[in-house]
């Protein structure tokens, strides 16, 4: 499974950079669902985005060194702030190339809480739940 | 030359967020008054986010060390959001928790009710001003708000909760005996000071209190949001409906 440690470059500071200064959603609390200290990486290819309420979706497919591909999805953030910010259901599309750093979900299954998202280019980054609600408790 | 070409693209992405982040300015100029000479609130506002009420941020002032009762602090120590969500299952956000949101708000006042129209969950809250007392009915999840002038600012008293919902995101405690109050006063065009005093008895020895600034924004319009649309983290069993 290409699960890729972060390296930290241009695109990930503008990535930090926006993580810092968007919003975040209010739906739900961060541990309901996640782990804060359970971080992920994923460097593969977007097959969905869901853009409705509460929170959007991106669907990415992960190829590993043999070929097998596992299906993974990330929450993201609310729809309406982030389309205050500029980014819409048209800002991914299927077939692009990405890395989505994230949270684990504490059940074990491929569901993660977006931190940030970035293209091959470097592109497309949007906000996701989690970055600013890693709660202490 | 390829890092200095990274840091020079690196500055021009940072100076390019930064501009869109502060290329907002809301208007300038006095408070505005309506026909009857009253302080007009209305407009879509934007509000800083608070999801944990004792902390400080851009807009917002929190309270760091909250009073807690015996009972408060057990409600807040054994508190565990994986056990049961209840916005997290689309139940009512409730009235702080509503306030406290990212999600914009837009007020409409007559000379008799303020309405405040909650973006988040696209709930609303309708306060009468013209001098009735608190109704007694069932308890609810936004409680029973009247509100009154003191001089120029809005005073906005609401009780009669149910004790279901938490203040903000982090899941601090309240109980049914919450009492709120919410003092807007515009500051000028562009501004709204809020202050907000949670006291709780129950749950908390002495009232407290949060100050923020609200920001107008007439560039932007209300947006719908339908919490049950893809609520897939509650219908895929990773989060759960709390028992009350």
């Amino acid at each position: 499974m290409n699960l890729t440690r972060h390296v930290p470059g241009v695109g990930a500071a503008f990535a930090a950079l926006l993580a810092i200064t968007l919003p975040a959603a209010a739906h739900h609390s961060f541990a309901a669902e996640f782990d804060p200290n359970k971080s992920v990486s994923l460097k593969g290819e977007v097959t969905k985005l869901e853009w409705f309420n509460p929170h959007i979706w991106l669907y990415v497919d992960v190829k590993d060194e043999q070929g097998a591909v596992t299906r993974w999805q990330c929450e993201g953030g609310a729809p309406n702030s982030l389309t205050r910010n500029g980014w819409s259901k048209d800002s991914l599309k299927a077939g692009d190339a990405v890395v989505v750093e994230g949270y684990l979900a504490k059940d074990a299954s491929n569901t993660c809480s977006i931190r940030s998202v970035k293209t091959a280019d470097g592109r497309g980054v949007f906000l996701g739940a989690g970055a600013q609600e890693s709660p202490e408790k | 030359m390829k890092i200095l070409a990274g840091v020079a693209l690196l500055l021009a992405m940072s100076i390019a967020a930064a501009q869109a982040q502060k290329a907002f300015q809301p208007p300038a100029g006095p408070t505005p008054k309506t026909a009857d000479g009253k302080v007009d609130f209305s407009g879509v506002w934007s509000r800083p986010y608070v999801p944990d009420m004792t902390k400080d941020g851009k807009d917002q002032k929190g309270f760091a060390e909250l009073p807690f009762t015996p009972w408060g602090e057990s409600e807040w120590k054994h508190y565990d959001a994986s056990e049961g969500d209840y916005t997290g299952a689309c139940l009512p956000f409730g009235l702080t928790r509503s306030v406290n949101a990212p999600e914009p708000i837009q007020i409409m006042q007559s000379a008799t009710y303020f309405t405040f129209l909650f973006e988040v969950n696209n709930f609303f809250v309708v306060v009468p001003i013209d001098g009735r007392p608190h109704r007694k009915g069932s308890p609810g999840w936004y409680g029973d708000s009247i509100g009154r002038w003191d001089g120029d600012t809005l005073v906005i008293d609401s009780i009669n909760f149910n004790g279901k919902t938490k203040l903000d995101t982090i899941g601090h405690p309240m109980s049914d005996q919450l009492h709120v109050v919410q003092r807007y006063t515009r500051t000028d065009l562009g501004h709204i000071a809020f202050e907000l005093t949670v006291d709780d008895p129950k749950t908390y020895t002495k009232p407290w209190k949060n100050t923020r600034t609200f920001t107008l924004r007439p560039d932007w319009e209300m947006m719908e949001y339908s919490c049950e649309e893809n609520n897939k983290s509650l219908w895929e069993g990773r989060i759960k409906v709390p028992k009350f």
